[in-house]
């Protein structure tokens, strides 16, 4: 019989990074060589990872397959899980499955503008394709990332930055709901912010992630900008335990997020029950 | 063709080699499925026992594997094989069941192989229903019947003479009867035409058929209708019906910690009924209505699950109908959507 599907790899945490107050970013390496040469995963795919003794929860990858020395997740403490993760140490023993659902489909983007869209941690989603589109970037024309969190404290991988604009054709917005002194960046909400920058929709896929508020007037401003529901694309969330479409709890319709998802086009959403 | 009186002895022989579950009554005269110690302990009056064998193959609570995570590192242990199995007694319904759980655990290339190894040793013999009862509605479903055989290895129809015309549906089923060929003899045609009549009467019995297929056009575009708003108000979200059911297979995986070195890793029954069930981190939750998870349950049984796998989620058994403290009946819940 084939690998059990349940059963995690063995990884060692290698590098504990704190990105803000209640988000830290995690480097994990395969504990088996073999493993180690086999496991590969798609941007926008995602892992379940198994703290033993307490449990285990999804993440994306915050890496892309690009940067595949290590296994990479950023991660907010939000739960039982989390919080135990948070208290982990470099050396400790983690176990992790996968990779699940879906990716981005980069092929379908070869030579289009990008435009990243991200609120919160909602940015660890977009991460691994921001790194694949910048680590190929002679597919794609312009690169914008526009971002945005409470405040410049909640600002999440503010030390990628530069690295990411050396990259040509590429620009970050950041923006912070609330600013602060030092801050020499935009103030006010994501939404707000995409209508002052007024990006084309020619030629354009816009990839948004983040709170559902959030999203939802992105959404809107996006739609009044000229996007078409297909040159919209999201990544979704919901409570799930297997990751195959199996344990019944992350179905949107006959669809299941760990299965079908967890990226879709907002064309595919809008015909789907607000059920997520 | 078996002698009903055999059958006792059939099952005294096969306990000898296999773990055997059947109907039989516990310490308050309920009717479940045991494990027998002897043939004599088999109840066969009953049509339905009062939980379905589901949890036979697929165990309410079962150890994925255990893990030991101390100073030398994390070790994982797989649980035991698991053991050859006969559940005898069980209802083409429930037999139905499993054939349809069997395809989710199997579905797009990924094996559950906790489900796959126990079924893979499960022999399953069923009995033909000779009284249905108003709460069945098998006949409903794509070829269901008192004597459907889905999901057998093995179905016996009782005839009239106190003989059981025994079929073997797969060569789990041969083996039974090859192995123990005592106890069986040829059947001619007039034990098939037998079974022909006890088929024609045995229906006649099951006087409500859903329109399943308009059920399901109905469905495709009634998530938004006023009906949800109503419908589930007399539910009290127990979570009985997905319990009795012999196809809810929605699990939950957790953790059970013994000390801060030994755990396991454990799968379980979980229920769409719960709120917990879709409740993330942080505390959203998308279907925090009782509205929402009371249509999730009819919508995933007859229509998400049907543009999935072709077939619904239900056998007929109607169990849950029995089961609902509230007399919520699932027949009339789909018709009147």
């Amino acid at each position: 019989m084939a690998e059990n599907i349940y059963k995690p790899h063995l990884a060692k945490v290698v590098e504990i990074k704190a990105e803000t107050g209640d988000i830290k970013s995690y480097k994990f390496e395969l504990q088996d060589p073999e493993v180690r040469k086999t496991f590969t995963w798609k941007a926008g795919q995602f892992l379940i990872l198994d703290i033993f003794g307490i449990g285990e929860t999804i993440f994306t990858f915050a890496n892309p397959q690009t940067r595949s020395e290590f296994v990479e997740c950023t991660i907010r403490k939000v739960g039982r899980v989390t919080e135990a993760i948070h208290e982990l140490e470099i050396g400790a023993t983690v176990g992790l499955r996968g990779p699940y659902g879906n990716w981005f489909p980069f092929d379908k983007w070869q030579g289009k503008n990008l435009l990243y869209i991200a609120g919160g941690v909602g940015l660890a989603a977009l991460r691994s394709s921001i790194e694949f589109a910048l680590d190929t970037f002679k597919d794609f024309k312009k690169k914008t990332i526009l971002y945005g969190a409470r405040s410049p404290l909640d600002i999440c991988y503010k030390d990628r930055f530069s690295d990411w604009e050396k990259v040509p054709d590429t620009e970050i917005i950041l923006t912070a709901d609330k600013g602060a002194d030092g801050w020499k960046h935009k103030v006010g909400f994501v939404p707000a912010v995409l209508k002052e920058v007024h990006p084309s929709p020619a030629d354009s896929v816009a990839i948004i992630c983040g709170p559902p508020i959030m999203i939802k007037f992105v959404l809107k401003e996006l739609l009044d900008l000229g996007f078409t529901p297909e040159q919209i694309v999201t990544t979704l969330e919901m409570r799930m335990k297997c990751g195959l479409g199996k344990c019944g709890r992350c179905n949107v319709k006959h669809l299941y997020i760990c299965k079908d998802g967890p990226v879709f086009t907002y064309s595919q959403l809008k015909d789907l029950p607000d059920e997520y | 063709m078996i002698i009903k009186d055999d059958i006792k002895n059939l099952l005294d022989e096969l306990i000898k080699v296999k773990a055997v579950f059947a109907p039989k009554k516990d310490a308050e005269d309920t009717v479940l499925f045991g494990k027998l110690a002897s043939g004599a302990e088999w109840y066969g009056d009953s049509l339905l026992t009062h939980t379905t064998a589901k949890d036979k193959v697929y165990l309410q609570s079962e150890t994925f594997f255990k893990i030991k995570k101390d100073k030398n590192g994390v070790f994982l242990e797989d649980p035991a094989e698991p053991a050859e199995t006969v559940i005898f007694g069980c209802r083409p319904c429930d037999a139905r069941g499993f054939d349809i759980i069997g395809k989710l655990f199997n579905w797009s290339g990924f094996v559950d192989e906790y489900y796959t190894k126990r079924i893979q040793k499960t022999t399953i013999i069923t009995i033909s229903c000779e009284k249905p009862e108003s709460t069945c509605f098998c006949t409903s479903f794509l070829n269901g019947s008192p004597v459907n055989s889905t999901g057998s290895d093995l179905l016996l129809t009782p005839l009239k003479e106190g003989s059981c015309l025994a079929e073997a549906i797969t060569a789990k089923g041969e083996a039974i009867i090859t192995g123990y060929s005592r106890y069986f003899k040829e059947a001619g045609a007039a034990e098939e035409k037998a079974k022909i009549e006890f088929k024609t009467e045995a229906e006649k019995k099951i006087t409500k058929k859903l329109d399943l297929p308009g059920i399901k056009q109905k469905l495709d575009t009634s998530f938004d209708s006023s009906y949800w708003d109503t419908a589930h108000l007399p539910c009290v979200k127990c979570g009985a019906c997905t319990f009795v059911c012999p196809t809810c297979y929605c699990f939950d995986i957790t953790e059970k910690a013994f000390d801060n070195i030994n755990s396991e890793r454990v799968r379980s029954w979980d229920t769409c009924m719960s709120e917990l069930f879709t409740r993330m981190a942080g505390g959203v939750n998308p279907r925090i209505d009782t509205k929402k998870r009371f249509r999730q349950r009819f919508m995933h049984k007859f229509n998400y699950h049907v543009d999935n796998f072709k077939e619904e989620l239900c056998t007929g058994c109607g169990r849950c109908i029995k089961a609902c403290p509230v007399s919520i009946d699932i027949r009339s819940v789909i018709e009147n959507v």
